[in-house]
């Protein structure tokens, strides 16, 4: 296996697919934090003008690919399995690689089976319907897990931040067992918090009723990381809907893409 | 043979099952059901039951919360079931994916289907429950069906139809009328004229030259009123639409494009345009509420896309009139849909598709009045970006090849133009059903990923989107200064069985026409095969002037373009004020009915504002904006709602276009059809002065913005066009004061109801302004929550205290009569330029204009936002005498083009407003208490939170 040599600049593959349409903002998030970030649509990756290898980062993006039809993710996770599962077994297993899914993103990794537990093919853990019902947008506050096995959370702040949901099919599910080795394995990244900071299983604040409040799941490497709100529509300060009224707000989700790139540089 | 595959819940909450059964307990108060269960069902044709069982296993029941069954029900015999799928015909979005899907597991499936299974538990009978799912709407008779019995086949089967000679040439008078009625909607002159041209040309007309006739000169595409001669009250007008244009041409600075293609272009920075649309699709909404909204927003997502040579849409504004929710239902007329059914299967229509298709959904409104009940407005507003270079209509050249991009053809939508330029009956929900459609949005995703990049590459030469009228509008005027010869038979097809008229002018979604130059075709193709889009070619341009259509090789249609473009005469249209109305109550200052400044206890004047905050209009819509994805693209720099706990409203968009510069875009919109009613003139000053005045509270700068004016009205009778003429002045003397253009518009003039019984309903007219422009810098905009406690906040611009006619106060007052508040528009242009300025210097902290609910309404607004209360202080001696002898006008008066402005301190108020109007109302408190003194005696004193649970009720219940 060729591994492409570091340049300056990480290179990103931001996923395209029928009905993706958060790609550009995920590309632009990428960008500005020191990665070249290209959007490819997966007919290029499937007649061969692409290569997946040729690449440091994939990312997912948000949307309704294929229409979310039958469930969220779904047509495309088929598609990634039918087609690539041994690019995809080969692109994880290098040392120098991430893969983020937001969202829609998020959905597929999991209907994929690469989360939580690497399983392309069989799928360990759903995110189906919100328990609200209903496709629902506004801001939610989260937090970090503390010792999660992700790797691209270093000096994230140990507080409340702010990113914005815009979902329906977001609640977390899977088995007792399944659940517990998650949490045995510390491969919660993020939790839906309550004011105080704590998990909360409460609506709004858990916008979609996940269980044990997780937001984002990592795999064990801790390089895959798939999660429901958009940090890519948090990587300028005027994207809050309160900036005006915070004079020295940050833009919380510009870490964790900075962090990302930061870690397959250093790979 | 057909698999047939159930899916349903297993583990956890069937939600859809859940709300069924909340509905029937609480809206249909029936309590003989136990539990409602609801299945996927999905049914496979062309293929073995191993395969289909391998499907169910892999693409359609995930195990860890699902169970499925194949080709055996799931339900007891005990419970009563309903499976509701789409009648054969209408467009499944699912069936492509699923296909798809297939295809890629290794498994070729001939076709598929989707429907829902309701399964009821309880004592209920069969009857009964038919009745639920009827109550309920879970069955729309337009578009879907009960499914008794196991289909045989799932293949839409059928013969293509023929083409029919039509012998108008021999016509009489009640024959040429029996021709048009619910099919071409033409009048006995026009048919006469189209008679005319079939006898001079020695033969008669196919069905799809007469549907093609019919098309072009509908109301819908060729606007007969706007550009007719007018005699108002006797005298001679001008055609509105000349008006309209001359005095919009005068004010060119930022024009790029106006009036000539798909949506108005206008100036904007680093070799960039903006443009902007705004539609109506209100006669489909009204009986299909869900389909016609998607396809209202689709339609006007492919007006940006066809504009110039291909502009990328990246904002969208909803704008709806209904009739109130808690209307009663004997004021129903027979054929029509409950308002609150309508307002939100409409809302879902929006949410599924612009979520989808990846457009914000930034801003919009809903307004509440009973006289829409038999036809709602449904406004959809659209917002573009595209290379300054590119941005001028496409003209094509002899040899370019048409070319169809997107969805297939289809019967649906058929006749949706000339359905659409009707008035609405109680029968046009059964003849018209064809007129609906369901959108797809993830097909009109990828068509505008394909076409954006065909422009990026330069491919194409001119587009034009299908929408109304199909193939025959789109293709029709795309070819009119060259001619066309278009081959149907390569039209790709849902299915078998169309006649050529009907491919014709079908309206199925999702397609738009393109020219393309013959060397760029193979480039162009490659294109749309990545992007997994559709591309037929139909034909090419031909210089032959003439619009010739042919299916199998026999001529369908051979018009001469000039013939169907210009040989509609310039109508002369007459108009006159109705007298018979009550002369409106004036000069009488204060009606009966108003507190007069009695005194009135606490108590009292709370009870009065809530009525006022809890009216439809003014309640909170906040739980309508959080359906729709306001945050897809990153580039919303002004959330609709932000304030301390995120729930106070904001007055525009702000958005950022391109993310890594500063320099963004500024969209709002006003309309008021009560008062409209009330005074079609000031009406819409104030409909246009409130859409400036939202758009300058947030940091706009008015000067550098354009107009779009939307004229949604009654059928255009003598009365009604008098209205409408008064409108169109008005919009003209605001392009005058204001010095800005109109750039785009579009009128849509059967808003009117006729009953078996004789019933006349008309809506109250609507003139819907939008305003959208440009600014240097996003970080230079406000909201409208306060943000300091102790300021200053100040009553900016000139208020008309004196008139409160249409106000929310009288309605909820039960007053009815009185002058609608005159704007004053010498003074509103010095009043926005000085908020703007204020904004842009960092003088003012937050600001929020005066609209409906009044002053007092506006400042609650602030008040939630900034987590803290206010304090006013009437006193006499200033602005105008009301303020202490009429407190309630003071509080409530509704004068556009006014507002409440947050400053540090009153000395910042005295240097930035030196030439308009402004008065000191009070100052924020930590408290959090609206309190109102009264030459310095405490009037009442209301609890912020206490308010605010009463504003967000009424959308609270609708939208739980």
């Amino acid at each position: 296996m060729t591994i492409v040599k570091m340049k300056t600049k990480p290179k990103v593959l931001v996923l395209k697919a029928d009905g993706i349409n958060r790609d550009e903002e995920l590309a632009f998030s990428f960008e500005i934090s020191g990665g070249d970030a290209k959007i490819v649509h997966i007919n290029d990756l499937r007649n061969g003008r692409e290569k997946l290898k040729n690449y440091h980062i994939l990312a997912l993006p948000g949307g309704f690919a294929y229409g979310d039809d039958i469930a969220s993710g779904k047509i495309l996770a088929v598609e990634l399995t039918s087609f690539f599962t041994e690019e995809l077994k080969q692109f994880i297993s290098r040392k120098d690689t991430a893969v983020l899914g937001v969202c829609n993103g998020f959905q597929t990794l999991v209907r994929t089976g690469i989360l939580p537990f690497r399983n392309i093919g069989k799928m360990d853990a759903i995110l189906t319907n919100n328990d609200s019902g209903r496709f629902e947008c506004r801001w939610v506050p989260v937090k970090v897990e503390k010792n999660s096995r992700c790797v691209f959370l270093e000096n994230m702040p140990d507080e409340i931040m702010h990113y914005p949901v815009a979902h329906g099919e977001g609640k977390f599910f899977a088995e007792p067992e399944v659940l517990q080795k998650i949490e045995r394995e510390h491969l919660v990244a993020f939790r839906y918090t309550d004011k105080h900071g704590d998990p909360t299983l409460t609506y709004p604040n858990n916008p979609n009723g996940s269980i044990n409040a997780i937001m984002g799941v990592t795999d064990k490497t801790g390089s895959v990381l798939g999660l429901m709100p958009h940090p890519e529509c948090f990587t300028r300060r005027e994207q809050h809907p309160n900036w005006r009224r915070m004079p020295s707000l940050k833009p919380q989700g510009l870490p964790l893409f900075k962090n990302i790139i930061d870690y397959v540089k250093k790979a | 043979m057909i698999h047939t595959i159930r899916v349903k819940t297993s583990r956890g909450p069937d939600i859809q099952g859940e709300g069924v059964l909340h509905d029937i307990r609480s809206v249909l108060k029936i309590n003989s059901i136990q539990k409602v269960e609801t299945a996927s069902v999905y049914r496979l044709e062309g293929i073995s039951k191993l395969q289909a069982k391998k499907l169910a296993e892999i693409l359609f029941c995930e195990k860890i919360n699902q169970a499925y069954s194949l080709n055996k029900p799931f339900a007891k015999k005990s419970s009563t079931v309903f499976e509701v799928g789409y009648k054969p015909g209408v467009m499944n979005p699912q069936v492509t994916s699923i296909i798809k899907s297939a295809r890629d597991l290794g498994i070729n499936i001939t076709t598929a289907d989707t429907s829902i299974e309701y399964e009821f538990h309880g004592q209920a009978k069969k009857q009964e429950v038919k009745e639920i799912l009827e109550k309920l709407h879970l069955l729309n008779d337009t578009i879907q069906h009960i499914v008794m019995e196991e289909p045989k086949t799932l293949l839409t089967k059928g013969t293509a139809g023929k083409t029919t000679i039509i012998p108008i040439r021999k016509m009489n008078n009640s024959e040429l009328l029996a021709l048009s009625k619910d099919k071409l909607f033409l009048n006995l002159d026009e048919l006469h004229i189209v008679k005319k041209y079939f006898v001079k040309i020695k033969r008669n007309p196919t069905d799809c030259e007469l549907e093609t006739i019919a098309q072009a000169w509908s109301e819908h595409c060729v606007h007969k009123t706007f550009k007719a001669n007018l005699i108002i009250d006797g005298k001679k007008k001008k055609p509105l639409i000349q008006r309209i244009k001359e005095e919009a041409l005068k004010h060119n600075k930022n024009i790029v494009s106006a009036f000539v293609d798909n949506s108005g272009v206008m100036d904007f920075y680093d070799g960039f345009a903006i443009c902007g649309k705004v539609e109506t699709h209100n006669s489909p909404s009204a009986i299909e509420p869900y389909g016609g909204a998607m396809t209202g927003s689709g339609g006007v997502f492919r007006d940006v896309l066809g504009t110039g040579l291909g502009a990328k849409c990246i904002a969208s504004t909803d704008i709806f009139c209904f009739a109130h929710p808690n209307m009663n239902p004997s004021l129903l007329p027979n054929g029509c849909l409950p308002p609150d059914y309508l307002l939100k299967r409409v809302v879902a229509g929006v949410r599924d598709y612009g979520n989808r298709v990846g457009i914000p959904t930034n801003n919009g409104s809903v307004h509440f009045h009973n006289d829409f009940r038999a036809k709602p407005t449904v406004v959809v507003g659209a917002y573009g970006i595209l290379p300054k270079k590119k941005a001028k209509k496409g003209r094509p050249k002899i040899g370019d090849v048409i070319v169809c991009v997107g969805g297939k053809t289809g019967r649906d939508g058929i006749h949706g133009a000339t359905f659409s330029s009707g008035e609405m009956t109680e029968k046009t929900s059964s003849i018209n059903s064809s007129a609906v459609q369901i959108g797809n949005a993830i097909e009109e995703k990828g068509m505008f990923d394909a076409i954006l990049e065909a422009q990026r590459q330069n491919c194409i030469r001119a587009i034009q989107d299908c929408g109304a009228g199909g193939f025959s509008s789109a293709i029709g005027e795309i070819g009119q200064s060259q001619g066309v010869s278009v081959y149907l038979d390569k039209v790709s097809l849902k299915y078998k069985g169309l006649a050529p008229w009907e491919i014709w002018v079908s309206e199925s979604q999702e397609r738009m026409i393109l020219a393309i130059p013959f060397k760029n075709l193979k480039q162009f193709l490659n294109i749309c095969k990545l992007f997994n889009v559709q591309a037929s070619i139909l034909g090419k341009f031909d210089g032959s002037k003439k619009l010739q259509v042919y299916f199998r090789k026999k001529s369908v249609c051979n018009l001469d373009m000039k013939f169907l473009h210009h040989g509609l005469p310039q109508r002369i249209m007459r108009a006159k004020k109705n007298t018979s109305d009550e002369p409106i109550q004036s000069p009488r200052r204060w009606p009966d009915g108003l507190l007069r400044g009695k005194l009135i206890s606490e108590n009292e004047w709370i009870a009065v504002l809530e009525r006022v905050l809890s009216h439809g209009n003014i309640a909170s819509k906040e739980q309508i904006a959080r359906l729709y994805d306001h945050s897809v693209g990153g580039t919303n720099d002004l959330q609709s709602y932000s304030g301390e706990e995120l729930d106070s409203p904001n007055d525009a968009v702000v958005i950022r276009p391109i993310l890594n510069k500063e320099f963004g875009m500024v969209i709002s919109h006003g309309l008021n059809p009560v008062l409209n009613a009330i005074d079609p003139y000031w009406g819409s000053i104030w409909a246009s002065a409130e859409a400036l005045a939202n758009y300058t509270a947030v940091g706009g700068d008015y000067k550098n913005a354009s107009l779009i004016n939307n004229y949604i009205w009654p059928f255009p009778d003598e009365e009604s066009l008098w209205s409408l003429d008064k409108s169109v002045d008005a919009v003209v003397d605001i392009m005058k004061k204001l010095k800005i253009p109109v750039i785009s518009g579009k009128d849509s003039l059967s808003s009117t109801y006729r009953g078996k019984d004789g019933a006349v309903i008309k809506i109250p007219p609507v003139l819907c302004m939008s305003v959208f422009g440009k600014i240097p810098n996003t970080s230079k905009t406000i909201t409208s929550d306060f943000k300091k406690e102790n300021s200053s906040f100040v009553l900016v611009g000139k208020m008309d205290f004196s008139r409160m006619g249409g106000s929310i106060y009288y309605e909820t007052q039960e007053i009815r009569h009185g002058e609608v508040p005159h704007v004053d528009l010498e003074i509103l242009p010095k009043t926005l330029t000085r908020i703007y300025r204020g904004i842009v210097q960092g003088k003012i902290l937050s600001c929020h204009d005066i609209s409906e609910g009044g002053l007092i309404t506006a400042l609650f607004e602030m008040c939630i936002g900034g987590g803290m209360g206010a304090t006013i202080h009437l006193r006499g001696g200033r602005m105008d005498s009301s303020e202490v002898n009429h407190p309630e006008a003071f509080l409530f008066n509704e004068t556009a083009g006014c507002f409440i402005v947050e400053v540090e301190h009153e000395s910042t108020a005295k240097n930035l407003f030196t030439d308009v109007p402004f008065l000191m109302l009070g100052k924020t408190t930590k408290e959090k208490l609206i309190t109102v003194q009264r030459n310095n005696r405490k009037m009442f004193s209301a609890d912020v939170a206490l308010l605010k649970k009463v504003w967000q009720e009424p959308m609270k219940k609708l939208f739980p």
